[in-house]
């Protein structure tokens, strides 16, 4: 079986007033094939039941995990688990014990995430985007989401997921993972790779503005509305002093705005929804507009992290749970719409 | 151009019924079940529709959305209420000895979506104009009750801040004045007479019907008009169409609300019973 590289490697453009930023991290390689316009509606769907039944049934597609899973580790205070990707669906209220309103936003961890590959610190070292400061910590591990039909992608795109046993996925993207952390391939993520009272980082790509003046982008004044302006009522005004014979780095300046990878970190899982896979995660302002994806893993901040009572490792497995699974969740602090009204009269709230 | 970041809503759509993704039915309105809804439910439950925002919306969200306002109103009574009714509620506020507050006023604004609904209630007390805006979903209300079900001549009643305090003065011990069940909701047709000038805001370019003449100097209204909505607007047919909810998805929400205010309904009258039962002993 041939072995491609994800292409995870930073790339920039030199072009003049253009400044794009780096660092991919969510990519799709795909190349959409011609649809034969010369099938008859009846084979059409004779080759759309096929694809839907490939996965199931072909032994080239065999799932890895039916080999048996690999051996699960205790989660130490180094290990960092692998994330999982969500799409934004948008914030509600919700209201605390206290009667307090917090604002929430609603993350759909779509349902077919699955591990798509695994590597090992050794072989993740000699690959394109590994970075020095690393050293040999962390391996990786690509997650994918949304299955869709392999006619639309090209023979080398799909091959990549033969290992994994899984369809294509229209989105990829990697996660750094620890040692002990390692998942197999083929693993399914869902939204009980967290709990609730968890605390997670999200990252997403801000809205796209485009190219925007500095009264827009910065929140600068521009200049006098009236006494004489002309054409400059939205302008910058100077940008240089009086000694320096330069523009300062870094200077505030039209130019794009948003369209950037931008991380909130220590944001609090207030519920969860199985049904559905859906975390209400505490904040109203995760980046991005409604229906972006979502990059959300166990939150680096030391003192959010809970080494005590220690997350599911390496992620959330049908058998772990003894009952039947409840359909919601919810944190300790958080009012349920099923219960009374608050009641501050007996002094219990 | 910007670039587009995000998945378009239909895309999102078209992944969640496909046959190589597992994701569950969203369910709807029961489809066997032939009942007729009253065609002014959209008017009783206007929460109950979602954004017309098209590119904000989901379907999973407006989903677990609407199962948590269900639940809430199995827990307590959110009855029918209009701009211009005079309501009663009860809250539970730490700062006051009792630990409860209750305010009557008339319902001058309605607005909100899902469970950011609220009403602004208005009324004067002790000479000093006071106004509470309540959120409808929100734990902390105990009860909500219409004192005087009808409906006025507006949309708003903001200007009952430009009127004499007479308009908006009702007393707190104002018992409740139930209609007979099955008619139409009264409309109130009172006419306010505004203070003279100056005001909050310019009442004359609001198309209002529930002031009498202010008797302004002719150039007032010649400013108006020309700021007023002009006469082919009206008439726009897609500003009409992505301002409002289509016909097909508000007869399935309503459908919908219909099947689920019968538990509700006889969830809220064992409550009352039990209420009654409890004062007895």
């Amino acid at each position: 079986m041939k072995t491609i590289c994800f292409l995870f490697s930073p790339v920039t453009h030199q072009i003049r007033g253009k400044k794009v930023h780096t660092a991919l991290k969510v990519t799709t390689q795909a190349l959409a094939t011609t649809k034969d316009k010369s099938l008859t509606k009846e084979n059409q769907e004779f080759l759309d039941n096929v694809v839907n039944d490939l996965y199931a049934n072909q032994p080239e597609y065999r799932s890895p995990l039916a080999d048996g899973p690999w051996k699960r580790n205790v989660y130490t205070k180094r290990t960092l688990r692998t994330g999982v990707l969500a799409i934004k669906l948008g914030n509600l209220p919700q209201w605390s014990k206290d009667g307090k309103k917090i604002t929430t936003t609603l993350l759909q961890v779509i349902v077919d995430n699955h591990v798509i590959r695994y590597y090992s610190p050794e072989v993740f070292k000699t690959q394109a985007g590994w970075l020095p400061r690393w050293s040999d910590k962390y391996g990786s591990v690509v997650v994918g989401a949304l299955s869709t039909d392999p006619r639309k992608y090209n023979e080398q795109y799909n091959e990549q997921f033969l290992e994994a046993g899984v369809p294509p996925k229209r989105k990829l993207t990697r996660f750094l993972v620890t040692q002990d952390a390692a998942i197999q391939p083929g693993t399914p993520l869902n939204a009980m790779h967290f709990r609730p009272g968890d605390f997670v980082d999200c990252s997403a790509k801000t809205i796209h503005h485009g190219f925007q003046g500095a009264v827009k982008r910065w929140g600068f004044k521009g200049l006098p509305k009236t006494h004489g302006t002309t054409k400059k009522h939205r302008s910058v005004g100077g940008i240089g002093g009086k000694t320096i014979v330069s523009v300062w780095k870094g200077k505030k300046m039209p130019g794009v705005m948003g369209g950037k990878w931008r991380t909130l970190k220590g944001l609090k899982i207030l519920r969860i929804n199985t049904k559905y896979n859906v975390l209400y995660v505490k904040g109203q302002n995760i980046p991005g507009e409604t229906h972006t994806f979502v990059r959300i893993n166990d939150t680096v901040l030391p003192l959010r992290r809970k080494t005590e009572n220690p997350p599911p490792m390496p992620t959330w497995y049908p058998e772990d749970e003894s009952e039947q699974l409840a359909e919601e969740y919810f944190d300790e602090d958080l009012f349920q719409f099923t219960n009374e009204s608050l009641d501050l009269k007996t002094g219990t709230k | 151009m910007p670039k587009r970041l995000s998945l378009k809503p239909e895309e999102v759509e078209k992944y969640r019924k496909s046959k190589l993704i597992d994701h569950p039915d969203v369910p709807v309105a029961e489809k066997t079940q032939r009942e007729t809804v009253p065609a002014d439910y959209r008017f009783v439950f206007p929460e109950f529709l979602p954004d017309p925002e098209y590119d904000r919306r989901d379907r999973v969200r407006e989903r677990l959305e609407r199962d948590d306002m269900y639940r809430r109103r199995m827990v307590i009574e959110i009855p029918e209420f209009y701009v211009g009714s005079i309501m009663a509620v009860t809250i539970a506020d730490e700062q006051t000895p009792s630990k409860e507050s209750r305010f009557v006023g008339i319902c001058i604004d309605r607005g909100g979506i899902g469970l950011r609904a609220f009403f602004i209630l208005r009324n004067v007390v002790d000479g000093l104009g006071v106004e509470i805006m309540y959120e409808m979903y929100d734990p902390t209300v105990l009860s909500i009750e219409t004192l005087l079900l009808e409906k006025r001549l507006d949309n708003h009643l903001y200007y009952l801040r430009d009127a004499p305090p007479e308009y908006s003065t009702f007393s707190f011990d104002t018992e409740a004045i139930p209609i007979p069940k099955g008619t139409a909701i009264p409309v109130n047709p009172l006419k306010v007479k505004l203070n003279p000038r100056p005001w909050l805001e310019r009442w004359e370019r609001q198309d209002l019907k529930g002031i009498q003449e202010l008797n302004l100097p002719q150039k007032f209204y010649d400013r108006a008009e020309i700021h007023a909505e002009k006469p082919w607007q009206k008439h726009d047919l897609m500003k009409q169409y992505r301002s409002n909810i289509n016909a097909d998805d508000t007869e399935q929400v309503m459908k919908e609300v219909h099947q689920r205010k019968k538990a509700i309904d006889r969830e809220n009258t064992r409550r009352r019973k039990e209420a009654i039962f409890k004062n007895k002993k």
